[in-house]
């Protein structure tokens, strides 16, 4: 809240009802719908249900396919994640110190910003697939034996490349607004006090971008978990077998797909929990950025 | 705007509108992508024109699954389709859920159609229906799993397609690995392996009759027969004799079409697609069997998927829905669906039909899948009934993927199956109590 | 800003070779041309099958050059009216999808703007707990909670609408959230002085924050617009209504047998498609990119 805030009541409550009634309606209400009904198991067409308590649960607990799921997210998120940061602050930081062409790299690797993730997936798995994948045949000409869809890790390879490619872009434009925000005051300062480039990068700018890179952190945990749904789904074809698929993408499986509305909700708010976490985590950390500028 | 113009449009609306009451709307949800779907566009259409007092309009809704699940949404916030195509894993959700369906034997009936099951084809007529053999279901896009086979591939190796297990193992791979092929490939392990392999030699699936009779029921999947089977695969594997793309169907069906692959399990329905984009010549046989289980191999049941007619509509809808089941299963319209996308007829009439006019000549592949779904029936033949089928499948494709990258055992892999199979079959019982 | 560098370089570091400078520049460029590669060369590629026939792509895989069906490819995929009641072809397709990108972005922008107001800007008691309840939903996905969303759609006799379509998915936090992070970031001055001036909170949020916050309000509308543009689950559920198919859901219709195989998917017309998909949002990206990265850059103050 502004120091110098109005003080009207009405209003304000005015502005945010639209909001609240939106996300009531289509969150809580859903989110409140999906935690009930874990502890049911209910028939699909809602002809009947019993009462199972804590079974979808601890049925998660000891499932190993569930819990191979919940550490390929782990790994996926974390390769994900640090690659699409690290590659698009190397772009970002480059692109920042060529004068010439400096718009037109901008603009060229915004592109794919734009592709729609079902798209992606299905560049992906063309790319990729085993008998006239493009990569799969320059792989094979340098003696690599790629198999998508049959070695775990060849599909999640796939998974991982496809998500990056995707999510550079954002990140890349979010690095360079952080870049182009550092005033040349600061710079020029850096020059004096730096002879090394590299130094005065990680002296210099690299604590400047941290507000940058650690909200585009979260941002970037969020899309490996969530948005990458398409990509996966496409890569897969919908019939996960004996490939990697992440949590998200299993909440789909069993529930959308398997018509399991109980498990399926009992995963919906493991992941909940989990996001409200990590809401925590970002929230805190926002206040405290806030404090410091 | 004039006002001649208005008063127009206004009679235009008018009569619009009076056109619109005088005929029944019924709705048609199905999974059909493609050419497949301009193909089921074509025959709904043809259905509007063919008569004045119905309008069905066909929606593409997603895959199989996202049909399905469409479907049950809909008819939970009671805006169902008249009409939706479920897929045969998805057979027992729907079937179980007395009240969400019409049977369709019922509705022909009460409808003044005339129906009588023994028209249908005998392997194409149980997997749709209830215990007692009364159809719930429309069959409609159904389909086989046969063996396609690369004809110049055999010959060049001096063989023929073979029709049992050890004829392959001993003769027929040997062969064809020597001419410089991958003898066998398949798609869809548990449709073709698993549960045909145990209709085709005839052997129990599940308890309850293979889950008819109750929801009580335990899978039976964990059979010596199927691990033989399985121990087997994974030998030719080593050997060269088979080879395993993954779970997409299309991956293991390309080396096939490229010439790799000599021999290919995949559905009767592949035929029209094969047919487009091959430049050798193929054929096909009906899947090979163990001679080791079984002396006397019985029929196939129809994997692909039925019509449901949904509940909730009133006598006049129900009335075009059921003009729409008759229209769809007339000689005629089997032959035609039949002819232009491959599925197996569902009747023997218009089987008979497509053999006068001289299509199988033609193509002698297109008949071998109706010509398995004829063969000699047996107790545990007519299909099953599982609950949480589409997830018992994906344990399956999981496993199974495991035993050909040599993650597991068969053994264990078998046992996995059936504790988590049942474990689910369990949860399904209780969420009809 | 490079030129400095190099001055400086040179100017600290005399006994280095001069060559070694412009060694840099060109592996600056290096890198920056390779990523463009990295990023572009799929694009290209899915631009050039889209020249192709559907069998020569389904025996050998995407294509570098380009074949004799362009025209043929581009003119199903955007004038052939597909589906049964032939309502629909691809450029109604792209009305729609416009019209789902459009109302997101602008629906969420005012929904989004309007709450960041009211928190940030009032002394109102839950302030922060209607923050934090707008926050929480940041982060579930639609998908995870599709079903009973879609039976309050149901319900409310919103399916087959646009309504239905766009407003289910303003129902998550994004827009709230940049806002109110901007509107932290607007000097405190601004009000102090608007309130001296006699300005009421409409006239405030109207005349000042407004048009204060145009690069920021830019950069939202970019993102959500490629957001709700690329949609396809939520459309596919909601919609059973041919003349109100998306984009993207015309081109999932026709990949939809690339998996299972049973007939030859018309890849080049899909190619076709998801090249005329891309096109709207990389426009609006490539030509806002200033006020785009503008907007982000203030909020990041």
């Amino acid at each position: 809240m502004k120091r110098a805030a109005f003080g009207h009541i009405s209003f304000p409550i005015l502005l945010l009802l639209p909001q609240l009634v939106i996300i009531a309606i289509f969150f809580y209400w859903p989110a409140g719908y999906a935690l009930q009904s874990s502890f049911y198991l209910e028939d699909p067409f809602g002809f009947g249900s019993t009462f199972v308590g804590m079974d979808n649960y601890t049925r998660l607990a000891s499932s190993s396919s569930y819990m191979d799921a919940a550490w390929f997210t782990l790994i996926f998120t974390s390769l994900v994640t640090f690659f699409a940061l690290a590659i698009a602050l190397l772009l970002a930081v480059k692109a920042d110190k060529v004068i010439r062409g400096a718009r037109t790299y901008r603009t060229l690797l915004m592109w794919v910003y734009a592709i729609a993730p079902p798209v992606a997936g299905l560049i992906g798995v063309m790319l990729f697939d085993q008998s006239r994948g493009n990569i799969t045949q320059l792989l094979g000409m340098m003696g690599i034996e790629y198999r998508l869809g049959v070695n775990y890790w060849d599909t999640a390879s796939a998974m991982i490349t496809v998500s990056i490619w995707k999510q550079i872009p954002v990140n890349f434009i979010f690095f360079l607004s952080g870049l182009q925000a550092i005033p040349q005051s600061v710079r020029e300062a850096a020059m004096i006090d730096n002879r090394s480039g590299t130094r005065r990068f990680w002296d210099i700018t690299f604590p400047l971008l941290a507000p940058t890179g650690f909200f585009l952190l979260i941002i970037n945990i969020t899309y490996s978990l969530f948005d990458t749904f398409g990509i996966v789904d496409t890569i897969v074809k919908g019939q996960p077998g004996n490939n990697p698929m992440t949590l998200v993408y299993r909440v789909f499986v069993d529930g959308f797909r398997g018509q399991d509305l109980g498990g399926s909700s009992a995963q919906s708010v493991v992941l909940m929990v989990l996001v409200l976490i990590l809401t925590i985590v970002q929230f805190r950390f926002l206040e405290r950025r806030i404090h410091y500028t | 705007m004039n006002l001649k113009k208005t008063v127009g449009l206004g009679l235009a609306f008018g009569l619009m509108a009076g056109a619109a009451q005088a005929q029944t709307e019924i709705e048609f949800w199905h999974a059909m992508g493609g050419q497949l779907g301009e193909t089921v566009d074509q025959m709904a259409a043809n259905f509007n024109a063919s008569q004045g007092d119905y309008v069905i309009t066909p929606v593409f809704k997603g895959t199989y699954e996202e049909t399905l699940t469409s479907a049950i949404a809909a008819f939970r916030a009671g805006e169902q389709p008249n009409i939706v195509q479920v897929f045969d894993a998805g057979a027992a959700t729907v079937i179980g859920a007395q009240g969400a369906t019409v049977p369709v034997e019922q509705l022909l009936s009460d409808n003044g159609v005339a129906f009588d099951r023994e028209d249908y084809i005998s392997g194409v007529r149980n997997f749709y229906a209830d215990a007692d053999g009364q159809m719930i279901g429309m069959p409609f896009n159904s389909s086989t799993p046969i063996m396609y086979y690369n004809a110049d591939a055999l010959e060049a190796a001096g063989v023929t397609a073979p029709a049992t297990w050890e004829e392959f193992a001993e003769t027929t791979a040997p062969a064809l690995l020597e001419a410089g092929y991958i003898p066998l490939a398949q798609s869809h392990l548990p449709w073709i392996f698993t549960e045909n392999f145990f209709s085709r030699h005839n052997l129990q699936f599940a308890s309850n009759d293979n889950g008819y009779t109750g929801v009580d029921t335990e899978i039976m999947v964990n059979h010596p027969a199927i691990r033989a089977h399985f121990n087997a695969l994974t030998e030719w594997q080593e050997a060269g004799y088979f080879e395993w793309y993954g779970t997409g169907w299309g991956d293991n069906q390309d080396p096939f079409e490229a010439g790799e692959v000599a021999m290919w399990l995949g559905s009767s329905g592949s035929f029209g697609g094969i047919a487009d984009r091959v430049d050798f010549n193929f054929s096909a046989a009906m899947l090979p069997y163990w001679e080791a289980v079984t002396t006397e191999p019985t029929q196939t049941f129809i994997g692909g998927a039925a019509l449901f007619a949904m509940s909730g509509f009133d006598a006049a809808e129900n009335e075009a829905t059921a003009a729409f089941f008759d229209y769809l299963a007339s000689t005629d319209n089997q032959v035609f669906w039949h002819v232009a996308t491959g599925y197996v007829p569902i009747t023997t009439a218009a089987y008979e039909a497509a053999a006068e006019q001289g299509h199988y000549e033609e193509f002698p592949a297109a008949e071998v899948g109706v010509q398995q779904l004829q063969l000699p029936a047996g107790e545990f033949t007519r299909g099953y009934r599982m609950g949480f089928y589409v997830q018992i499948r994906d344990v399956m494709n999981r496993e199974y993927g495991r035993i050909l990258t040599g993650e597991t055992s068969v053994e264990d892999a078998f046992e996995t199956i059936e504790a988590e199979a049942n474990e689910l079959l369990a949860r399904f019982a209780q969420t009809q109590g | 800003m490079a030129e400095i560098s190099e001055t400086q370089v040179a100017a600290t570091a005399p006994t280095r070779p001069v060559k070694r400078i412009r060694w840099d520049t060109i592996g600056d460029h290096a890198v920056l041309i390779a990523g463009a590669l990295l990023m572009l060369v799929p694009v290209y590629m899915v631009f050039a099958t889209s020249s192709w026939d559907a069998i020569t792509i389904h025996r050998e895989g995407m294509q570098f050059g380009f074949g004799e069906d362009m025209g043929v490819n581009y003119n199903a995929a955007l004038f052939e009216y597909g589906g049964f009641t032939d309502s629909v072809n691809g450029v109604t397709m792209l009305a729609n999808s416009m019209i789902l990108g459009l109302g997101f972005a602008i629906g969420k922008i005012i929904v989004g703007m309007m709450a960041a107001y009211a928190i940030v800007y009032f002394r109102l008691r839950f302030a922060t707990l209607a923050f934090w309840m707008i926050f929480t939903t940041l982060l579930l996905p639609l998908e995870v909670r599709i079903l009973p969303s879609y039976e309050v759609i149901t319900a409310m006799n919103l399916g087959n609408t646009y309504t239905g379509l766009i407003v289910p998915l303003i129902a998550s936090a994004t827009a709230t959230f940049f806002f109110r992070q901007y509107f932290r970031s607007v000097p405190e001055e601004l009000i102090e002085a608007a309130r001296i001036d006699g300005a009421g909170p409409v006239k405030f949020f109207i005349d000042i924050l407004v048009p204060l916050s145009k690069t920021m309000i830019a950069a939202m509308f970019i993102i959500m617009f490629v957001f709700g543009w690329n949609q396809y689950l939520w459309p596919t559920l909601i919609t059973t209504d041919e003349s109100l198919f998306t984009l993207v859901r015309g081109i999932r219709q026709i990949i939809q047998s690339y998996a299972d195989g049973s007939e030859t998917p018309d890849y080049g017309q899909a190619a076709a498609l998801a090249i005329i998909a891309m096109t709207p949002p990389v426009l609006i990206v490539v030509f806002f990119q200033n006020w785009f990265v503008k907007g982000l850059t203030e909020s990041d103050k």
